[in-house]
């Protein structure tokens, strides 16, 4: 079934992943350390998008128009602002209440997202607001008249911005100096602690780095959809979790592959069946990968600590 | 048909002069709900704002039957949930006439408490036959029907002669209801239909829908569903250069779907009432809203000036505020409204509403096409 229609929805779906893929690290690297689900990422993906929209309609107030400008003070606005909130959620919602039962945290990261949501409906207003076509056109492959399959530059900029943000991440985490002792903090936080490792640093240090790949993918998502609204962090959350799901909690490479199998799976269902059954198949994916590999494909099985 | 407003003023105006001034007694709550808030607030804007005109001007006429009228408003954020929540604060206020709600799915629910507490309401926009299909005696409104607006879309479609033509819809009522009587009409008229799908509100990517409509190579595109959706699959057929024209239905055509869809809005079509705005008997109207720094345009404004008027005028004439009594009169008289003259079937419905079809442009503004 290698035909131009199917090598479309890849495409499609690639992308899509990516960015899933993009979010989901924030999950997976919080899961890794302290072992607990940071449910308001979503919201800072969000923020994350709205900060870029603001600052992409100020410069075009102020008369910036040339392309890479406007990206890359979008890009640095949107990072500056979400890692702030990244940085305060973990201190308001987490670091008060860490080493108590684990349903605490769990219910304050709740919280903090409906704080999150409500605050920008507040802020921004509910409704939805579009976003500039920045990047527009893209290669067309294919004899004119037949189905012609298009890669638009705009997707080529996620999938390979994504790439970027994987490489580096994988690269700080293996080699930089916080990168080890984030390893070092995820294999046992409390003998890290005794080693010298100042953990507080390095936990807010992990919710920071998610925040931040969040909010790169805010801004992708954000010019590739059009437009954003102040709930759309919520559903993009919980595709990113359920990508980190199936990944394997905790690994890194195991959200990439979680994020574009989902996201490949997901155009594949609206291709070939139909939109409405989408969510059902990618959630029923979710269900069983847990009834059958409860780790997930790439995640370690947890090996009981004495 | 001319001076519907002229006609309440003079009516209103006359029996308010006999009162004389400060005669108010009691006022009559007149419940709005419609979305404040939420992802089709412009379309709430339109009915506050129709609504509020029409209140402020029978006040300063005098009221009605010498009582002032006073807006209770309540945001249902175009959620059923939430819409039970707020027909059930009107009941407890007190609130015996209702100009709600807006969307369909929220309407629905709203008149079954609306209906058992004994409480008329008039939807300004829902459009979904369901509503007064159920034999109730207090639901009234002020819109025509899915099933008369699907066929104007599904007869215009048809008669462009297409080869293929896709039906798409969001699965909720308004949606899928409007989108199901367009694929009807155009399988009976012969046109091939070969996709049918739904897709979820609120999703953000139809990469793989506009993909599908690629394969498909179908001409036109029928949207059932509400503007953030279609704006969306508008850009994205844009960038994937699908080349069909989109048509959709009144719950897209407001001008939110051009700060979504940009360029790609150019174009589409949209099954709307007609613009009552541009009717010559409304021009005093229509001052009335631009002085004060609103925009009587959108299709929902004057709909909810003419369901509180029309509460308005069946009070009066039933000489009651009973909303059994004022229910009653309603279905009997016959009503000079800015929409025209209003006038009830059994179930509620007007017995004529016409739908017209324009094309939408991409600064917002539209032209009839026929």
């Amino acid at each position: 079934m290698l035909d131009a229609y199917f090598l479309q929805q890849l495409i499609n779906g690639l992308t899509i992943g990516s960015a899933y893929a993009l979010i989901a690290i924030g999950y997976t690297m919080v899961y890794g350390i302290i072992g607990m689900i940071n449910f308001a990422h979503g919201e800072i993906y969000m923020i994350g998008a709205y900060t870029a929209l603001i600052a992409i309609t100020g410069l075009a107030a102020l008369g910036v128009a040339f392309l890479p400008i406007v990206l890359l003070v979008a890009l640095i606005c949107a990072v500056i602002v979400s890692s702030s909130a990244g940085w305060a959620v973990e201190r308001i919602a987490y670091r008060p209440v860490r080493g108590r039962h684990r349903l605490i945290p769990l219910i304050s990261a709740i919280g903090m997202s409906i704080f999150l949501q409500n605050y920008v409906h507040l802020a921004q207003g509910s409704r939805n607001m579009g976003f500039p076509l920045l990047i527009e056109g893209g290669f067309r492959f294919g004899a004119e008249g037949d189905f012609q399959t298009s890669i638009s530059y705009i997707q080529i900029t996620i999938f390979i911005t994504t790439l970027i943000c994987m490489a580096g991440l994988s690269w700080f985490i293996a080699k930089s100096r916080t990168g080890r002792a984030c390893r070092a903090v995820s294999q046992d936080l409390g003998m890290s602690s005794l080693l010298g490792i100042d953990t507080n640093r390095i936990i807010a240090a992990t919710f920071v780095i998610g925040a931040a790949l969040a909010a790169v993918a805010g801004l992708l998502l954000g010019m590739y959809y059009g437009s954003i609204d102040p709930l759309f962090g919520f559903i993009a959350g919980l595709k990113a979790f359920t990508a980190a799901v199936l990944g394997g909690i905790g690994s890194i490479p195991g959200a990439m592959l979680g994020g574009l199998i989902l996201g490949v799976s997901e155009s594949m269902t609206s291709g070939y069946l139909s939109g409405e059954y989408k969510d059902v198949v990618s959630f029923g994916l979710l269900i069983l990968i847990l009834l059958f590999k409860p780790t997930g494909l790439l995640g370690k099985p947890e090996v009981e600590k004495i | 048909m001319n001076t519907s407003v002229k006609n309440i003023v003079t009516a209103v105006s006359a029996s308010a002069a006999l009162m004389a001034s400060g005669s108010a007694l009691a006022e009559i709550k007149i419940g709005i709900a419609g979305p404040m808030t939420g992802p089709v607030a412009q379309y709430g804007d339109m009915q506050f704002s129709g609504a509020r005109m029409a209140i402020e001007q029978i006040n300063a006429d005098g009221g009605v039957m010498g009582e002032k009228l006073e807006a209770v408003e309540v945001d249902d954020v175009c959620d059923p949930k939430q819409a039970v929540t707020v027909a059930n604060r009107l009941v407890n206020e007190g609130v015996q006439f209702v100009v709600g709600h807006l969307c369909s799915s929220s309407t629905q629910p709203a008149s079954d408490i609306y209906e058992d507490e004994g409480i008329l309401m008039i939807t300004p926009a829902s459009t979904s036959p369901e509503i007064t299909s159920r034999g109730y005696e207090l639901v009234f409104r002020t819109i025509g029907l899915d099933s008369m607006q699907g066929p104007v879309a599904g007869e215009y479609l048809a008669s462009l002669n297409p080869d293929r033509v896709a039906v798409i819809h969001d699965k909720q009522q308004y949606g899928e209801g409007i989108a199901t009587a367009v694929k009807e009409t155009l399988e009976e008229k012969g046109v091939e239909v070969p996709m049918f799908d739904g897709i979820t509100a609120g999703d953000k990517d139809f990469s793989s829908l506009v993909t599908k409509l690629k394969q498909a190579d179908v001409d036109y595109v029928y949207y059932g569903g509400y503007h953030p959706e279609l704006g969306l699959i508008l850009r994205q057929a844009r960038q994937a250069n699908l080349d069909a024209t989109f048509m959709g239905p009144e719950g897209v055509g407001n001008k939110d779907i051009n700060s979504i869809a940009g360029e790609a809005a150019e174009g589409l079509l949209v099954t709307l009432p007609p613009a009552f705005d541009e009717k010559e008997a409304n021009q005093e109207l229509v001052k009335a809203f631009e002085e004060k720094g609103e925009d009587p345009s959108g299709p929902f404004v004057l709909t909810s000036y003419a369901a509180v008027q029309l509460i308005a005028e069946g009070i009066e004439k039933a000489e009651s505020t009973d909303p059994f009594d004022v229910a009653a009169a309603l279905r009997e008289g016959s009503f000079e409204t800015p929409i025209g003259t209003v006038e009830y079937d059994s179930k509620g419905d007007m017995e004529s509403f016409e739908f017209v079809v324009y094309e939408w442009h991409s600064d917002g503004s539209k032209t009839p096409v026929n």
